[in-house]
């Protein structure tokens, strides 16, 4: 008798278990602050209080979300709009069901020494883009500006920078590309001080675009389950960050704690979380139509070869408010 | 689906085909020879366009042949600047120096036991050196453009020609040397005209390694920093941009361009060994 309670009792605690929904997270990059929000919900036990499982899947420099979701690896992922778009006009219907990054922290930053002071002196000078569909906004400001991307006197040589500083240090590039939330903290560290340098923010230039946004492909939304689940996902999620926002020494920790490569330091990722926090301040998770329209006008605004992100409207649901509007209410 | 279907006959009929034709007595035919490897090729192609249609794989995921083959046609132009890039100035440069270096160093190695004990071994140990370990570093040092892909190429190419010429070195025998000596010959003329064309098999065994090789490092190089052109830039940001077809169609070209190298290698050495006996015919 007391064996049939006990296998009784298993069994409804796995019945239980199976009961919450499975939900595969894929990141854009490798564990780090910049995604506290949902390691902190996990952690915090918000998914689990939503009856989700989620699994939170790292990136890394060769990991291509956008291939990822195409190919049933994940359910939800996380990228930045432009390449998000352009996976749409590819054939891999991305929909935007949330943006918990209300602004961007990708910056150029230039060494002063090389001379230049304000975006009209790139002419003649190397710049470090990073690629892998990244590089979006940059052909977009070049194309705002005029510059041919081909080298020489009249435009900027464009080289292909890995995932580091070396270029700006060993002086290959006069200018990098860095997020705010970590690559600058990198320069810095290296010891180069804030007035040595000039850092230009893609938004402040008015060619930002959306990054770390929520994306689902299209045909599952016509599922109300999913839609449902994604609605639970959505608000745990977002209870995250707002959680991370207030208690970054915590969140922090947590990212670190989840990193299995053990390659993050407590120091850089509070430095990292610290600056996040300003990025995602301000959004409770719900996508601004405006935001969107000046991702896309920008991106329309520089069609070429090089950036051939979209080259038309994006056709049908881009986004939808349907997620949001209801995980908020 | 009557796509899958359609690719599976082929490949079937293939198949039979290719066995029918090696089973013939025509099977020695050079006509043959060279339909069966080319039938072969083409099931595996079929199979392939049949597979990616049939069961609607997206394009993301696998392009079929044909989108491959569209996108190839379509931008030729990018295709030939990666060309000149990774295969002109990253390999052949790296490839060329690597080997002439390797050669010098063998002969300097062969004069001398101490040099023996010592160069081979941290010839080995740099051989052992991962490229993804130092592909960044010469990158760091050489720069972003083809310069840092040929140094990372003579790298790769440098220990395994390095071992087969100091090998192929010491093949003469005693008797052969000694014959020199009777005829007054030095050490250069030994060298030139005993020494070096007896190792040639050996010499373009590590030739012939080295070519793949050096494609392999050049393309791979260009993944830790390059400029805006190259194979391996391309092939790395392809990916992310899900431009896929053009990525298959750059793996395409390095195939191509990696089977045309060794060919030209095996080719001249069949003219410089003429007198090896694995050379002969009959």
């Amino acid at each position: 008798m007391k064996k049939f309670v006990l296998s009784a009792g298993l069994a409804l605690a796995a019945g239980a278990a199976q009961a919450a929904d499975d939900v595969t997270l894929q990141l854009k990059w490798v564990t780090q602050a910049q995604f506290a929000g949902y390691y902190v919900a996990a952690d915090k036990g918000f998914y689990e209080e939503e009856d989700l499982n989620v699994t939170i899947k790292p990136g890394g420099p060769d990991i291509a979300p956008e291939q990822v979701i195409a190919g049933g690896g994940a359910d939800v992922i996380v990228t930045w709009m432009a390449a998000g778009l352009a996976a749409r006009e590819r054939g891999v219907p991305l929909v935007n069901i949330a943006q918990p990054f209300k602004s961007g922290g990708l910056q150029l930053t230039c060494l002063k020494e090389s001379g230049i002071s304000a975006p009209e002196d790139f002419k003649g000078h190397t710049l470090g883009v990073w690629f892998f569909g990244n590089e979006y906004p940059f052909y977009a400001w070049m194309a705002k500006l005029g510059l041919p991307t081909e080298g020489g006197e009249d435009g900027v040589e464009v080289l292909k920078q890995a995932f580091n500083v070396d270029p700006l240090l060993q002086k290959q590039a006069d200018c990098i590309s860095v997020m705010t939330y970590n690559e600058y903290g990198q320069v810095l560290d290296a010891g180069i001080s804030e007035d040595e340098l000039v850092t230009f923010n893609y938004l402040e230039q008015g060619v930002g675009m959306m990054e770390d946004g929520l994306y689902v492909m299209e045909e599952n939304l016509s599922d109300d389950a999913f839609k449902e689940k994604m609605v639970r996902f959505v608000r745990a999620s977002m209870k995250g960050w707002k959680y991370a926002e207030e208690n970054p020494e915590e969140a922090a920790q947590i990212v670190v704690d989840n990193d299995e490569t053990g390659a993050q330091t407590i120091e850089h990722q509070e430095y990292m979380m610290s600056e996040v926090a300003k990025l995602t301040a301000g959004s409770n998770g719900a996508l601004d139509p405006a935001d969107y329209e000046q991702t896309v006008a920008t991106l329309l605004s520089a069609v070429s070869e090089d950036n051939p992100a979209i080259t038309k409207e994006p056709e049908g649901m881009a986004f939808t408010l349907e997620i949001t509007d209801e995980a908020l209410k | 689906m009557s796509a899958l279907l359609a690719a599976i006959a082929f490949w079937l009929a293939a198949w039979a085909l290719n066995a029918a034709l090696a089973r013939s007595r025509w099977r020695k035919a050079r006509v043959v020879r060279i339909a069966v490897p080319v039938i072969f090729g083409l099931a595996v192609l079929v199979l392939w366009q049949g597979l990616v249609r049939g069961l609607n794989v997206s394009p993301v995921i696998l392009p079929a042949p044909t989108d491959i083959a569209q996108t190839f046609a379509g931008s030729t132009h990018v295709l030939w600047e990666d060309f000149v890039q990774t295969v002109l100035k990253g390999a052949l440069t790296g490839y060329v120096i690597g080997s002439l270096a390797a050669v010098a160093t063998a002969i300097v190695i062969d004069r001398s036991a101490f040099l023996t004990a010592g160069l081979l071994p941290i010839g080995n140990f740099v051989a052992a050196l991962p490229i993804v370990g130092i592909a960044p570093i010469l990158v760091s040092w050489f720069g972003f453009d083809w310069q840092s892909k040929a140094a990372v190429v003579v790298v790769m190419v440098f220990f395994p020609v390095l071992v087969n010429v100091v090998q192929g070195l010491k093949e003469t025998e005693p008797m052969q040397r000694d014959l020199m000596r009777t005829y007054a010959a030095g050490y250069g003329q030994t060298l030139l005209k005993l020494r070096l064309p007896a190792a040639m098999p050996f010499v373009f065994n590590g030739l012939k390694i080295a070519t793949t090789l050096a494609l392999i490092g050049a393309i791979v190089a260009e993944y830790f920093g390059s400029p805006v052109k190259g194979m391996g830039f391309r092939i790395s940001t392809g990916v992310g941009r899900l431009a896929i077809d053009l990525v298959w169609a750059e793996i395409a070209v390095a195939a191509l361009v990696g089977t045309a190298f060794y060919g030209i290698v095996a080719m001249i050495e069949k003219f410089v060994t003429f007198w090896h006996p694995s050379q002969r015919v009959g």
